[in-house]
């Protein structure tokens, strides 16, 4: 006979402002199999937790559900408490009776309080049937594999190397630096680009753990954490690695894309790129007819912030390198005019709002509140139409040279590359973070990180932040030999496999393959997410997910009716 | 663990705890100081890779000003809620020593790494023994302003932040104790279940070796007496942001309704002033405090799914909207809850008959606005905290006119210092929002996880 334990949180008033946490004690005590149940404030906080401890050696119990908040909050906390108190880790539930009952219930108490007691009396029915697990592991291959070589990369590379690790470095074009080896100077300090690259190119290039690929590419990928398979075009055969980076950057959304500014006609509409090439040629001249230029008009948000013709989104780094851009300018060119269209000006970071601040007022750049409206060429010069919000007037500039300051998008490439490593994308197709908040620099895959542009458009200070946060992640990994994993994952019954292949058919994460020799179908329990796709599929009933067999599920829903 | 020891000569004072050395010979165990996501972020990094860390912390729990919040731009998730695993984790974490109600006293370099002085403040409770029953506070005759609450809601005088609080475990504020101040009471004492009061308890210093140093203590709000263009804080009706943040929190004053402080009422038209303080070279801080423009708009938004027939107004210089649906964020307070934006400034706010006399101007239209307003709400700069510097002079590290730690370079060095081992989490370098500061953070662990990481290795190959 089971001895299950039932714990219920009030979860302050989250839980027992709607449901009679009372009534649920008295009607889940009498349930079969349950020797103890009780209340508490809140269960997660150190006396809950070792009120847990305390009643499972008082009741020997041998099984315990906590009804509480979902169990993406605190199901390893329980289990982890449980398992300090010597109870297997595995036959602890959580019944969320907050997500699930408390809150889409507010206001209706006596619906929520039956609900909780169904809830919890099926999560009682699952810990019947629990098996005392233990967790997986998995040896770790402890080398790392960046791909990108912009200061993101470079940075995230160097840091795994310093820590003793052999990185692999895959840049797709020639060189390394990406976007900043284009770069004249940078904001806010004016100071030039390469002084700062240079150093940290020359580091990576020099440093014994690091293996540099130019005018590589990954195509080939299999594996999961701690153990991804790798091919890499130029490579005669495929690597090992135990982690991956993901910092290949952005590009600029191409001019083709608005027609409203020239749509690429004019050649003296430049983007953003192009005209840090002049400034690193030091001389600003036109395109079209290598005259000096003596009017420069910046546009800003070309193509963001527009969510009905182009991207939703604000590219971040456009309206500080404007303003950087304006500056420069005019230091090289005293006598030249530089207008700057913006709708707000965003200079957020350590003296970047100071310095728009002196590109105002010290560098004379004159900034208009207001959105272009056209580019037009008429009679071989170039008028741009706008409006001044503040005025309320229609502005016509002439303009000797247009420098758009276009959206940031994901680097080419990047969604194939996205589908080859499984790995999700945004809306606009940048790398998506684990949690927006709280884990920024992990993709939802294990053992594959972010860094830089690639998963939202930033400036070098917060890229390089974040690619070693990205490197933590792959040190923290290595740090240990083993991964440990969830045992529950989908098993096969030999007696019961026909071998007929439909769950590998089913398996969203390639868990799922053929024996070699046996006629059998085989789980990789490191790729497998208990989705149960396969276990639905098996027509024989041979695949089943650890504690989550049909008997299990059966008598969980039978609890609920 | 601890053994007791004589010290280290770095100052007179209490009884010393040393806390031992770990493997190798030399600390692989490094000193966090400060425990908001910043700190605790980089303690989890560090402690996940099987390091030692010594969290400390000015205040009786962690969590920081997270804590605070209610609910989090963009997505509005409860701050509450993806912050208590978190703090959980941190608590039970074998490779954490927790101190909070602690304070670095001194730092200084010693061989590889550094030694320090932790002053852990006398909490007048045994906390070994407190099972955090709540019974003390319960029983506690004394009631004082929360400065957890902003000073909305009151605590008792021995007190824990929340009731979430990690460590949960009381502290008493002697100033306001009944018992401390005129010598009798203790109520608590006669109550607490297992006679965890001890007013005889003693501050206690704690002597460390370690590898590496983070600095993460986070930021602090200009003060509202400093403006008296927004009332100096002498209207009960004009708060600042984190004010508004725990009216709007379910586990604040007010359960989470948005009521005034002055009467109670529910205000039916609330104005949101940014960048107060900021962007004032003239008057003020002339930085943009980066997050405020994005934090308006989402306690706006609060403000509107708690007060569905409420009008907000937001006075704005230009909206900074920029990071991951930031943008679109602030397009939905205007188009879905009719948020109404005002570019402008607002020059003064006058109290007349029970309302909030906002005066401003709207440079779009050119014309003076006036709103007779229930509530406003002031969007203060953010400005680093005072102790940062004694901190930073201790290291020799330098800061900013404001007092901002300098990282070593702001490009490409973002993290570290100019001293080796020391490196920098979160706002303690000026003001981030939640997803770049824990970014931050984890860069700063990286920093020592490949120093400690370096040293194990080479470790490794010498012994074979
Ligand atoms: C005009 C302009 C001016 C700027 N000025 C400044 C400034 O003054 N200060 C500042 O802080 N920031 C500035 N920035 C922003 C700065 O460029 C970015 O912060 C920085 O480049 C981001 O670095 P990253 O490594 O994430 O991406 P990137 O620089 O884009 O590097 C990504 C790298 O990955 C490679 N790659 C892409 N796909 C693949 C693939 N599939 N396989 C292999 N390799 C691949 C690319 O070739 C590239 O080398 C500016 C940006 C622009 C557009
Ligand atoms: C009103 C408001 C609303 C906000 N809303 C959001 C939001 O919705 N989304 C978002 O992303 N961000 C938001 N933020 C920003 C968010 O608060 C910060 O990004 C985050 O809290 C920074 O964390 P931190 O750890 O760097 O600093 P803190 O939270 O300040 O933590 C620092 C810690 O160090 C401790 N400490 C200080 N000095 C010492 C010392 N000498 N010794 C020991 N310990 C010390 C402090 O007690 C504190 O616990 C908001 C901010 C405000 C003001
Ligand atoms: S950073 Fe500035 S220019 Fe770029 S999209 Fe955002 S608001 Fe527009
Ligand atoms: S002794 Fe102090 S802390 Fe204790 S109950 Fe009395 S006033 Fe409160
Ligand atoms: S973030 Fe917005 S509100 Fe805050 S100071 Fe900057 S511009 Fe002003």
């Amino acid at each position: 006979m089971a001895r299950i334990g039932v714990f219920i949180c009030h979860c302050g008033l989250n839980i027992a402002g709607t449901v009679d946490v009372g009534r649920v004690v008295e009607a889940i005590r009498g349930y079969p199999g349950v020797v103890f149940a009780t209340d508490y404030r809140y269960m997660c906080s150190d006396p809950g937790q070792a009120l847990i401890q305390r009643a499972i050696a008082e009741h020997e119990l041998d099984g315990v559900v906590v009804a509480a908040c979902s169990p993406a909050m605190h199901e390893s906390t329980f289990r982890q408490a449980a398992a300090a108190a010597g109870l297997n880790p595995y036959r602890v539930e959580i019944a969320n009776i907050r997500e699930q009952v408390s809150w889409p219930h507010q206001g209706e108490p006596q619906r929520a309080t039956e609900k909780a007691i169904e809830t919890i009396a099926s999560l009682v029915e699952k810990v019947r049937y629990d098996e005392a697990l233990e967790p997986l592991t998995f040896p770790v291959t402890r080398r790392a594999l960046v791909i990108g070589g912009g200061v993101a990369g470079l940075t995230a590379a160097l840091e795994i190397a310093r820590g003793g690790y052999p990185v692999l470095l895959v840049e797709r074009a020639e060189r390394l630096g990406g976007h900043v080896a284009q770069l004249s100077h940078l904001y806010p300090t004016l100071e030039g680009s390469e002084a700062h690259l240079a150093p940290l190119v020359e580091a990576v290039t020099s440093h014994p753990l690091i293996q540099v690929l130019t005018g590589a590419e990954v195509v080939g990928w299999e594996g999961q954490v701690g153990h991804f398979t790798v091919t890499i075009s130029g490579l005669p055969s495929p690597v090992d690695v135990g982690a991956v980076i993901l910092a290949t950057g952005f590009e600029l959304y191409a001019q083709q894309h608005l027609p409203e500014y020239g749509g690429g006609r004019y050649p003296d509409v430049v983007d953003g790129l192009q005209f840090e090439a002049m400034l690193k040629a030091g001389e600003i001249r036109r395109p079209s007819d290598g005259r000096p230029v003596r009017e420069v008009v910046w546009v800003q948000c070309a193509g963001s912030r527009d969510p009905t013709l182009h991207r939703a989104y604000c590219s971040k780094i456009c309206c500080m390198y404007v303003a950087k851009q304006a500056a420069l300018y005019r230091r090289l060119v005293p006598e030249g005019q530089a207008y700057v269209f913006y709708i707000d000006v965003r200079a957020q970071g350590r003296g970047y709002e100071e310095f728009v601040r002196q590109v105002m007022e010290e560098y004379g750049v004159v900034y208009l509140r207001g959105k272009v409206s056209r580019l037009v060429e008429r009679n071989g010069a170039l008028e741009v139409w706008g409006v001044d919000t503040l005025s309320g007037q229609a502005v016509r500039l002439k303009a000797d040279l247009v420098v758009l300051a276009l959206a940031a998008v994901p680097a080419a490439g990047s969604e194939a590359l996205a589908r080859l490593m499984r790995v999700a994308t945004d809306e606009s197709g940048f790398f998506a973070e684990a949690h927006p908040k709280l884990r920024p620099v992990e993709s939802f895959t294990a053992g594959v990180y972010l860094a830089g542009a690639a998963q939202f458009p930033r400036d070098i200070a917060e890229s390089v932040a974040q690619a070693a946060g990205a490197a933590a992640k792959v040190l923290q990994l290595f740090a240990r030999k083993e991964i440990v994993a969830e045992p529950t994952v989908a098993t096969v019954d030999e007696e019961l496999c026909a071998a007929c292949g439909r769950c590998i058919e089913v398996c969203p994460y390639d868990a799922r393959a053929m024996h070699p020799w046996k006629a059998l179908a085989t789980v990789n329990a490191a790729l497998c997410q208990s989705c149960g796709a396969c276990a639905v599929a098996c027509p024989n009933k041979a695949t089943t997910v650890k504690n989550l067999s049909p008997e299990q599920v059966l008598a969980m829903v039978e609890a609920m009716l | 663990m601890a053994r007791e020891g004589a010290g280290c000569g770095l100052t007179q004072g209490p009884k010393r705890v040393i806390l031992p050395v770990v493997e190798h010979g030399f600390p692989l165990r490094a000193l966090v100081v400060g425990a908001g996501i910043a700190g605790m972020q980089a303690a989890l990094e560090i402690a996940n890779a099987g390091y030692g860390v010594v969290l400390v912390e000015r205040l009786p729990s962690i969590g920081g000003r997270m804590a605070q919040l209610s609910e989090t731009f963009p997505t509005l998730d409860c701050a509450q809620c993806i912050l208590t695993p978190r703090t959980v984790e941190v608590g039970h974490h074998p490779h954490i020593e927790l101190l909070t109600y602690a304070e670095v006293e001194a730092i200084v370099p010693e061989g590889t790494g550094f030694r320090a002085l932790i002053r852990r403040h006398p909490a007048y409770v045994n906390w070994d023994l407190c099972t955090g029953c709540g019974y003390c506070q319960e029983k506690c005759p004394t009631r004082v302003d929360a400065e957890f609450e902003r000073k909305l809601g009151k605590r008792k005088a021995i007190y824990t932040l929340s009731p979430q609080a990690v460590p949960n475990k009381p502290v008493i504020d002697q100033e306001h104790c009944t018992f401390f101040q005129r010598g009798r009471c203790r109520a608590c004492e006669r109550f607490c279940p297992t006679g965890a009061i001890d007013y005889a308890q003693e501050a206690q210093l704690v002597e460390v070796e370690v590898g590496a140093v983070v600095l993460a203590t986070g930021y602090e709000l200009y003060d509202l007496s400093r403006m008296p263009e927004y009332g100096g804080g002498r209207i009960a009706d004009v708060i600042d942001g984190l004010a508004f943040e725990r009216l709007l929190s379910a586990s604040g004053p007010t359960s989470g309704k948005v009521l005034r402080p002055s009467d109670g009422t529910v205000p039916r038209e609330v104005v949101f002033i940014q960048c107060a303080g900021s962007r004032e070279p003239e008057r003020h801080l002339s930085y943009c405090s980066k997050i405020c423009c994005m934090y308006a708009a989402k306690q706006a938004m609060l403000y509107r799914h708690r007060v569905h027939e409420g009008q907000a107004y937001v006075f704005y210089i230009d909206i900074r909207a920029a990071g991951k649906r930031y943008d679109e964020f602030t397009q939905r307070a205007m188009e879905d809850e009719h948020v109404v934006y005002l570019r402008g400034k607002v020059s003064r706010l006058v109290r007349e008959d029970g309302k909030v006399i906002v005066l401003g101007a709207d440079t779009l239209s050119g014309r003076q606005v006036e709103i007779a307003a229930d509530m406003v709400v002031v969007a203060p700069a953010l400005v680093p905290r005072p102790e940062t510097r004694r901190l930073a002079g201790m290291l020799g590290l330098p800061t900013d006119e404001h007092g901002w730690l300098l990282p070593l370079e702001p490009n490409l060095h973002p993290v570290e210092t100019i001293r080796p081992g020391v490196f920098l989490a979160g706002t303690v370098v000026g003001p981030m929002d939640i997803p770049e500061t824990v970014a931050h953070a984890s860069g700063a662990a990286a920093m020592v996880l490949s120093l400690f990481s370096r040293l194990t290795r080479a470790a490794e190959e010498r012994d074979g």
